[in-house]
């Protein structure tokens, strides 16, 4: 098949990534059409969704390109495999990826599944993330790199995706934007749950759980140090929003849900903020070929964190040195040369 | 730039803009403390606020300065008794159907070209109706609402209710944000005892509305404090916007008659620019009972949102339904209460003419519009 005759799905969130994958896809010579995945429009107390903005964004770029540009709507699904799983983890007392997830259930499952059943012979998405081969790889672009975001997308919708951003450094695609005039793509960046940035976790998560006061405690010392409106709002690691005073910063080091207390501690060098061995579940391996003999492999612990050397064993990643620990139902991606070999998800 | 939108913002003029300058600067004193130079600029706000109160044939003290029409509209809905209903247009602005939610609330319906339905009016005018609020003009459609025959018929009920021994208040709010430079108005004559003005749409600054209040009205405050606004809104007066607005409405004075003339030759020109589209347009109410700077039409089976980012790639800038809507992802209220299909909604725009628009830039526009329909249509069906 030639790029002539070839249809690309693209979809397109009204901001400059999607937008410039519009007009690279277009001068390679696809036929593209642009979709805006409506997957969440409703406001918050003080914060209005921008959905429609963004979805007259992104038309707006697709008017301009002359490219077809239909509005594929998500929402049920994605209030169901994205926010009633975030909702469920928090809950449970972990801290969850809803990107992962929505690129999961999502944009490569969902939008892959319709834009297939409707003649397109590619998706395309404006990440920062290379497909080659079949293979997940590394984005030229390693300060933008999403591929920790993509680990658990499937096999066969890397095959038809196209990720036009792929070998092309941020600056390049905002000045590839500005040629084209597309002053107004110059926005935010968009996200799984985009909303949830400006407004903060918390104060999504209170629209669905009840605060909950509970005691913070020092974690050496058991002595009462102050108060909590609910355990599930604070994660492993996180040093803000505690309401204890002065002096060094506190650290929430453990939580016990069942009590609904939050140990704190001052010590950085608290044994339960460090670890050398990451305990993983839902571990997905995009092609276990692919994983080195000796199980040596790169890690990724948060999104743009820096590659770490690591063992894989069976169900864990043991470090050559002690890292900051990280929050159970986060992930952890795999990485061999430039090759995303998946991740698997910290267990509690 | 041809600008086409004037019911969403209008340019404030050199002279409005020169009129509110001394008062964020030399005159930057608080009307209410007690030396002269502070009197002094307390005279020239109420001189103002007077003016702009004239134009509707009220007294300025009748007034309450508010932030614009839609916090007038909040705050005529408070006049509203615990157990009262609001009546309410159902094709009104969001500023007001949003507002009467917190009340008891019913909507009457409109006919084809967005006038209301007197007979259904008069079926709704129950006896805990308190509050009937009917916009002067509709701001999607420009359709000219029959308020003195309203408020006749409110004038009746009224004295049945009397007659029957009940004394349950029944007032009449008009929105008149749209028409203010078009239409002259006397409230006295409308019978009208809430009215809603809007400094925006008459090349005044934004943020400046005021509500008129006729005598007998009873208003909960929106805001408590120093007892500005006759209690109903405390806050340090916006001079500035308030001498804005007495400066615009100054301008359009003794000129609806004129205005209405110029309007009414510029929309003929561009309907018949517009008829000769591919696309047949549907042009949206009825000259009859139309601003005269209005012209909504419908293009069916054409996206009007396309529509407008290929007009604005040419600087031809036009508004679908209200822009609100636009932004709230949703159909237009207004068209669907009019029982216009999806198709003709969503192939609908908003002309509105105003003080940037002549012969020869309406013209210049009315052949875009037209290529850009054509080339939608060849698009399409080509």
């Amino acid at each position: 098949m030639t790029k002539q005759n070839a249809t690309v799905f693209l979809g397109m969130s009204g901001g400059v990534d999607s937008s410039v994958s519009a007009i690279l896809l277009k001068e390679q010579g696809y036929k593209v059409v642009g979709v805006y995945m409506k997957n969440w429009s409703k406001d918050l107390p003080g914060m209005k969704c921008p959905w429609a903005e963004d979805l007259a964004d992104a038309k707006r770029v697709a008017v301009k390109l002359g490219i077809d540009f239909m509005v594929f709507d998500f929402e049920k699904e994605y209030k169901q495999k994205v926010v009633d799983y975030m909702l469920g983890e928090f809950q449970a007392g972990r801290t969850p990826n809803p990107d992962i997830m929505c690129n999961e259930e999502i944009k490569f499952k969902l939008f892959f599944e319709e834009a297939l059943k409707r003649g397109a012979d590619y998706i395309a998405t404006g990440h920062y993330a290379k497909s080659e081969n079949g293979k997940l790889k590394l984005a030229k672009d390693d300060n933008k790199d999403q591929t920790y975001f993509l680990y658990r997308i499937s096999k066969e919708a890397v095959e038809k995706t196209l990720f036009p951003l792929a070998e092309l450094k941020k600056p390049e695609v905002k000045q590839i934007a500005a040629k084209h005039n597309l002053a107004n793509a110059y926005k935010k960046e968009s996200m799984g749950v985009c909303f949830v940035g400006d407004v903060g976790m918390k104060d999504f998560l209170r629209e669905y759980i009840d605060l909950k006061p509970g005691e913070i405690r020092d974690a050496d010392t058991e002595e009462v140090l102050g108060y909590h409106d609910g355990a599930v709002f604070y994660t492993i690691g996180q040093r803000h929003g505690l309401y204890v005073g002065g002096g060094l910063p506190y650290y929430v080091v453990k939580k016990d849900l069942k009590n609904n207390i939050v140990y704190v501690s001052k010590n950085l060098n608290n044994e339960e903020l460090w670890t050398k061995e990451i305990v993983l579940e839902s571990i997905f391996l995009r092609d276990p070929a692919d994983l080195p003999k000796d199980g040596n492999i790169l890690i990724r612990l948060r999104h743009r964190a820096p590659l770490v050397p690591a063992t894989f064993k069976k169900d864990r990643v043991i470090l050559g040195e002690e890292v900051k620990t990280i929050a159970a139902g986060q992930s952890v991606v795999f990485y061999h040369d430039d090759i995303c070999l998946g991740g698997g998800i910290v267990k509690s | 730039m041809i600008y086409l939108d004037h019911a969403a913002a209008t340019p404030v003029s050199d002279k409005v803009l020169k009129a509110m300058k001394p008062f964020m600067t030399d005159d930057f004193f608080n009307p209410s403390s007690a030396y002269l130079p502070a009197a002094r600029v307390r005279g020239m706000y109420e001189d103002a606020k007077n003016k702009i109160a004239n134009f509707i044939g009220a007294k300025g003290n009748d007034l309450v300065i508010t932030s614009g029409a839609t916090e007038a509209n909040m705050l005529a809905c408070t006049a509203v008794s615990k157990t009262g209903k609001i009546l309410v247009l159902e094709t009104e602005h969001a500023s007001v159907l949003e507002n009467v939610k917190k009340y008891k609330y019913s909507t009457v319906k409109a006919d084809k070209t967005g006038l209301i339905n007197l007979t259904d009016l008069k079926a709704k005018l129950t006896d805990d109706v308190e509050l009937v609020s009917v916009s002067l003009a509709n701001n999607e459609l420009g359709t000219i609402q029959p308020l003195a025959e309203i408020s006749q018929i409110l004038k009746e009920v009224r004295l049945s209710r009397l007659k029957k021994g009940i004394t349950t208040q029944l007032l009449l709010h008009s929105d008149a944000s749209q028409g203010l430079a078009l239409i002259e108005l006397n409230v006295a004559r409308l019978g009208v005892d809430l009215m809603t003005l809007n400094a925006a749409k008459v090349c005044g600054p934004k943020g400046v509305g005021a509500l008129y209040v006729g005598h007998g009205v009873r208003l909960n405050p929106v805001s408590m404090g120093g007892g500005q606004e006759r209690g109903l809104r405390a806050g340090t007066e916006n001079i500035a916007g308030v001498v804005g607005f007495a400066t615009a409405i100054d301008a359009v004075k003794g000129h609806s008659t004129a205005a209405r003339k110029k309007y009414t030759t510029l929309v003929k020109s561009l309907k018949s620019e517009l008829e000769k589209a591919k696309v047949e347009p549907i042009f949206l109410g009825t000259p009859k009972h139309q601003l005269a700077n209005f012209l909504p039409v419908s293009f069916p089976g054409l996206d009007a949102e396309r529509l407008i980012f290929m007009l604005e790639e040419k600087e031809v800038y036009v508004s679908t339904g209200a822009a609100c809507s636009a932004s709230k992802g949703e159909p237009s209220h207004v068209l669907r209460a009019i029982g216009l299909s999806s198709k003709e909604i969503a192939g609908s725009l908003r002309i509105s003419l105003g003080v940037l628009n002549n012969e020869s830039n309406v013209k210049e526009a009315g052949k875009i519009i037209r290529e850009v329909v054509d080339k939608e249509y060849a698009r399409l069906y080509d």
